[in-house]
């Protein structure tokens, strides 16, 4: 799902890296506000190791096959701590294993950062919106709902990204079809990384359920 | 046409690589544009561009790569430079370089079949990270260790500060 260089327009590349640049500002900002920024990097560390290496790793969604992503993982297990993995982690996949792009690291930076915030305030909320669940369900259930909605919103964002921007050249309609079936091989796998989350988050509420107070 | 035939043989470019995809190219009495992913499946039924040299804003030739996910076209002998093929699908996609050229002076050791004046395509990675496709698996395997140690050493350099 990671948008190449050479896709888009400059001016979408340019808007980007300013939503990057902002969530950035704001992610570190939240983070400098706590009592000991450095407390959760260890973990921000690992998970950012995680991240980079997840998409290496395929899965055949017939006819297509599709990569793991986990930003809504990251989103539900770092807090605000997920953009700037996020970011650490597009910037050494463009470098090395040559995903993405660094013209287009702005653009997927936001396309799976936001998201990711978005997964970890969904996952937050179980306090407040899951009080008629019992406890392991509740926990489990907004994970997965984080990990899920958080890949889920990042590919409607590529979709949106792409089909509005296909160049006048291309046969248009051949090139939506295309991006449709992409974005639909995306649904299972959503679905696989929000069972994922809701896994390593019960095993962590388990083992060390303080890593789960972010 | 059977030296530009054994040119084909030998003539097999570097590939170019953006988002697991590769797009080799080999000369043949045409340059054929072989576009694969990362996965090593063929990317069937995507669409490619052609731009000739010095007209990159004006599409030479379009059409689609086949179940092999190959396309060739002809390029126009008189229009030498870099020309560019952009391979196009569900937004993945890869641009190659593609230097067309007259032949002028046969080869020194004379090892290559002599050809009437023609085209020479040779090829060049256009990425702006090209060194990722010259890297072998080890080179790579390497590369990627190191990211990865880099951030487990961060994590343990923070988790060591909190004893």
């Amino acid at each position: 799902m990671h948008i190449p260089d050479g896709i888009l327009p400059a001016q979408v590349c340019a808007a980007g890296y300013a939503i990057t640049g902002l969530a950035t500002w704001y992610s570190l900002r939240q983070i400098n506000s706590r009592p000991d920024p450095t407390a959760e990097i260890p973990k921000a560390s690992l998970l950012t190791a995680a991240f980079f290496v997840a998409s290496s790793i395929y899965i055949p969604v017939p006819p297509a096959s599709v990569h793991l992503i986990l930003n809504g993982l990251l989103g539900v297990m770092l807090g605000y701590f997920a953009f700037p993995a996020i970011l650490i982690g597009l910037f050494f996949q463009a470098l090395v294993i040559g995903h993405g792009g660094i013209t287009t690291l702005g653009v997927n930076a936001a396309m799976m950062g936001i998201p990711a915030m978005l997964a970890y305030h969904i996952f937050q909320s179980r306090h407040t919106l899951g009080k008629v669940l019992t406890e392991p369900t509740r926990t489990g259930l907004f994970a997965f709902l984080g990990g899920t909605l958080g890949l889920g919103i990042a590919a409607l964002i590529f979709l949106a990204l792409i089909i509005f921007n296909i160049p006048a050249e291309l046969d248009a309609g051949a090139e939506r079809a295309a991006i449709l079936a992409l974005s639909i091989a995306h649904v299972p796998l959503a679905l696989i990384e929000g069972l994922f989350t809701a896994m390593l988050v019960l095993f962590v509420r388990r083992v060390k359920p303080e890593l789960l107070e972010g | 046409m059977t030296g530009a035939l054994a040119l084909g043989m030998v003539g097999w470019g570097l590939p170019v690589l953006a988002h697991g995809l590769t797009l080799d190219h080999r000369w043949v009495n045409s340059v054929e544009v072989q576009a694969t992913f990362e996965t090593g499946e063929p990317m069937v039924q995507a669409q490619v561009l052609v731009y000739a040299a010095g007209n990159p804003s004006e599409v030479w030739q379009q059409g689609t790569t086949d179940d092999q996910g190959r396309f060739s076209f002809v390029p126009d002998a008189t229009l030498p430079g870099n020309w560019e093929v952009m391979v196009r699908q569900a937004g993945h996609g890869a641009i190659a370089t593609i230097p067309v050229g007259t032949v002028s002076t046969a080869p020194a050791n004379g090892s290559k079949p002599d050809m009437t004046p023609g085209v020479e395509v040779g090829s060049a990675p256009n990425s702006l990270i090209s060194p990722i496709t010259n890297l072998s698996p080890v080179q790579r395997g390497i590369t990627i260790g190191s990211v990865i140690w880099g951030l487990i050493g961060t994590g343990l350099f923070f988790a060591r500060g909190k004893r």
